[in-house]
């Protein structure tokens, strides 16, 4: 890549980050957290987003950012009083400088009335006496004249430009530094593996080494604990180097040892401790009073809105995701391998406390950690689609006429990072219908007693190995009777059809279902929740709503963490492997003869429990099998699908759960109905993985087939 | 004239894409020695591991701004003769003295082209070579 280019997409990257400490910084002042800290980081985010348009000539985004940015600076000089209605202006000001901001990057166009109506707006807050009507502010400073002050002359600010004497540039390219070591390693770094001869070898290779051996803390034989750490090295190292550079070695024991490392200039006797000495003692670990085995919790706390986070500075690399992927995909045939290679030894009838079974076992937990790792990389928090909410929220507010506060939670929440760029488009969908639909009026909320201020709450969670994404409004719930009349006289559902208030809830989804009169600017625009439903189970997610009447609804969304990895049963299918999602099951049984009512010509449904599911032929409906199996004759999976309707999916026999790697079937043949995905198994088989939604869907079509045939024959 | 790479340079910005920008123009220049810190304090950590002879320091960052690193340099031995050129984030006259009050021997008004960055680096050290 072009270097230029490069650095220019680094630049979006960081005006995504600045544009949303921007954000969150306008909100903490707006809620009364603001700090001298938070409006000078305000300013300065504006600021840079400036400094680095100019750079690439995007002048449009560099007049907005200056006309942004003088008005803030007078704010930060306290000229200007961060009033409420002021806090409205910047905040749509930030608004439309990230719409500057996404032009750049994409090539496209901003409102052009818009941004010049608000570049008037932020110059009356900045001076009301002038007439910036009249005489519109051109642009920003002017580069030339700006970057022309005489060298030996003062310029206009009475700068002079000092020359840089070059006899002084000798003495200060140092060339070589000796540093000076000193590790002595607790016994902990050796239970954990860690060899101290690799380290030295390690150090050795940043330069000359001069390793000394202090043994002073060595007991005699009688009295050494063969498990305990005695000895430590001075390291003399001769090395043009930053002190980062050395410690990196020790990474990895960081905590298990004593380090100190100095710099010593090469004239110096490396005894003597110079002024510029740095020094660093890594601290032991608190105590060994408890074991810490876990790793640690991918949920975090969430610090309450507007109290100052204290986030340690942390380095951070920037890495190609394709690099990650091909990681990913390695180690998804690491998986694949290791399994083929374990059922081999146990086809070969190695005894199970063989060398190679318990080696083999040593790499299965090897193997997982790596994956959990490598899926770790991609894990992202969900923040990233959370902060774009606030800006959806004040302008379907100012749209609709609603008084609406977001409130967020769990932001810190990880997920695959391609399902954190999914979330996007179901989370908008979601808000927007909760404030358009969901929300009152703030007059018919204050005649219910409520506040006039909406509320709406997203909150994301993990629960059992899934992500939850809930959207809650305060609103005044579901209208049971209006969806039912509506679902009615769209012929979704017959007149009389009994259902349960959670049944008509999810009614919603249903496509072409519109609650909305005349569709809606805000939740219209042709998509229906059928669309987000949609979306949601090509990530292999659920949705559903829960609602109770006038205290208002509450959106879930849940999601897999990964697209990557699932937890599967294998099946056989009249002689074919095929894979269940475990998210799917319910439970599997082997019913008996009387459990099954037949229904129909192909039909059955399966009593459980005193309720009938329908029954699932799985081997007809995938094609495998021209007739119909009794399910008693083998086993029944006990299904749930994504609207909450239950299925008893037949198959012949169960071999195992397992973990899959999924791997894409459209990539690599076609997309078959039915399936979702394959997978390869560990005996190098590749087996299928089911679609149970669609598999449910076909099902029903094939009932209804069967039914419509006899009445077209009798007609 | 000195030769581009006798020159040592910090970058001090809390922006990475200023810091890549200096730096792509720095290397343009012949000169790829060349180290970055986030801010001041961590400049003047990264100045005490090894000294630099040119200072490229932008004025408006936390924890400790490009005057406040400005006055550390001018009062330890080990890097007050170095070059030093203050990025500033608007044409600020009081600014840009005091800059010149603390020794700066440059500055140069954000936004700023690469060309004009060039032209404030060759004013202190001359064409290099």
């Amino acid at each position: 890549m072009d270097p230029m280019e490069s650095i220019k997409a680094t630049f979006f990257q960081e005006c995504e980050e600045l544009l949303a400490d921007l954000e969150a910084g306008l909100l903490a002042i707006q809620a009364g957290a603001g700090d001298e800290d938070t409006i000078n980081a305000v300013f300065r985010a504006v600021h840079s987003v400036k400094g680095g348009a100019g750079a690439f000539g995007m002048d449009a985004l560099v007049h907005f950012a200056h006309v942004f940015e003088t008005l803030l600076d007078g704010v930060r000089a306290g000229r200007i009083a961060a009033a409420p209605d002021l806090l409205e202006i910047l905040l749509r000001a930030a608004d439309i400088l990230a719409d500057h901001v996404n032009a750049a990057r994409d090539g496209g166009a901003v409102d052009e009335a818009r941004s010049a109506e608000m570049i008037r707006d932020l110059e009356h807050a900045t001076d009301p006496e002038h007439d910036h009507r009249a005489a519109p502010d051109l642009a920003a400073p002017d580069l030339a004249a700006a970057g022309a002050p005489g060298v030996d002359q003062p310029d206009e600010f009475g700068f002079t430009v000092t020359r840089f004497n070059p006899e002084s540039l000798e003495p200060l390219v140092v060339t070589e530094a000796l540093w000076k070591i000193w590790f002595r390693p607790k016994s902990a770094l050796y239970r954990k593996g860690n060899e101290s001869a690799l380290l030295l070898r390690e150090l050795a290779r940043l330069g000359p080494t001069k390793v000394r051996l202090d043994q002073t803390e060595l007991p005699d034989l009688a009295s050494l604990d063969p498990e305990s750490a005695f000895l430590a090295w001075e390291i003399e190292l001769e090395a043009d180097t930053d002190e980062a550079v050395i410690r990196e070695v020790f990474e990895f024991v960081e905590g298990d040892c004593d380090i100190e490392i100095r710099r010593c200039s090469t004239s110096e006797s490396p005894d003597a401790t110079s002024e510029s000495v740095i020094t660093a003692i890594v601290e032991p670990p608190p105590s060994r009073a408890t074991v810490n085995t876990e790793s640690p919790a991918s949920v975090k706390v969430e610090t309450p809105k507007g109290e100052a986070v204290a986030t340690p500075a942390h380095a951070t690399i920037r890495v190609d995701p394709e690099r990650i992927d091909r990681l990913i995909d390695l180690v998804g045939e690491l998986v694949i391998n290791q399994a083929m290679l374990a059922q081999r030894v146990i086809e070969s009838g190695l005894p199970q406390s063989s060398n190679v079974a318990t080696g083999l076992e040593d790499l299965e937990s090897l193997t997982r950690q790596i994956q959990d790792s490598v899926m770790a990389i991609r894990a992202q928090p969900v923040k990233s689609v959370f902060q774009r909410m606030p800006r959806l929220v004040r302008e379907v507010a100012a749209q609709t006429g609603k008084s609406v506060r977001l409130v967020t939670e769990g932001e810190a929440t990880e997920v695959d990072k391609t399902v954190v760029e999914r979330l996007g488009d179901p989370i908008t969908h979601m808000i927007r219908n909760a404030i358009d639909h969901g929300l009152e009026s703030p007059e018919r909320r204050a005649a219910a007693g409520k506040p006039r201020e909406g509320v709406v709450r997203l909150a994301a969670l993990h629960r059992g190995g899934r992500i939850v994404i809930e959207v809650q409004d305060d609103g005044a719930g579901i209208d049971r009777k209006r969806v039912q009349a509506i679902a009615v006289e769209k012929g979704l559902i017959v007149a009389d059809a009994q259902l349960t208030d959670e049944e008509v809830d999810n009614l919603i989804f249903l496509p072409g279902f519109s609650t909305a009169n005349a569709i809606s600017d805000i939740s219209g625009r042709g998509v229906g929740m059928d669309v987000v439903r949609r979306s949601v189970q090509a990530l292999g997610g659920r949705i559903s709503i829960t609602s109770r009447p006038g205290q208002g609804s509450t959106f879930t969304l849940s999601l897999p963490l990964t697209l990557a990895v699932l937890d599967g049963m294998v099946v056989d299918v009249a002689g074919h492997t095929l894979v269940v999602p475990l998210t799917a099951i319910v439970e599997s049984l082997r019913p008996k003869p009387a459990d099954v009512k037949r229904l129909g010509p192909q039909g059955a449904v399966l009593s459980v429990r005193d309720t009938y599911v329908p029954v699932v032929d799985v081997a007809a409906i995938l094609g495998f099998r021209d007739y119909s199996k009794s399910p008693c004759d083998g086993v029944v999976i006990l299904v749930e699908s994504e609207d909450g309707g239950r299925a008893a999916l037949t198959a012949d026999s169960i071999y195992g759960q397992r973990q899959v790697v999924i791997k894409s079937l459209e990539a690599n043949y076609r997309q078959v109905d039915g399936i979702a995905a394959a997978t390869i198994l560990g005996d190098g088989r590749v087996a299928l993985i089911v679609d149970v939604d669609a598999v449910i869907a076909m099902r029903r079509r094939d009932t209804i087939r069967d039914y419509q045939q006899p009445l077209a024959a009798a007609g | 004239m000195p030769a581009a790479s006798a020159i040592n340079a910090i970058i001090v910005d809390d922006q990475l894409t200023m810091r890549a920008l200096i730096r792509s123009t720095l290397q343009q220049m012949g000169v790829s020695n060349v180290r970055d810190a986030g801010d001041g304090e961590e400049a003047l950590v990264r100045l005490a591991e090894r000294p630099a002879n040119l200072i490229i320091s932008d004025y408006n960052m936390p924890k400790l701004d490009g005057l406040g690193l400005l006055r550390a340099v001018r009062a330890n031995p080990n890097t007050q003769k170095a070059a030093f050129i203050m990025l500033t984030g608007r044409a600020d006259k009081d600014l840009v003295q005091r800059a010149a009050q603390f020794g700066a021997n440059n500055y140069l008004v954000k936004p700023f082209t690469l060309m004009s960055l060039k032209e404030k680096i060759e004013q202190v050290f001359g064409v290099l070579t």
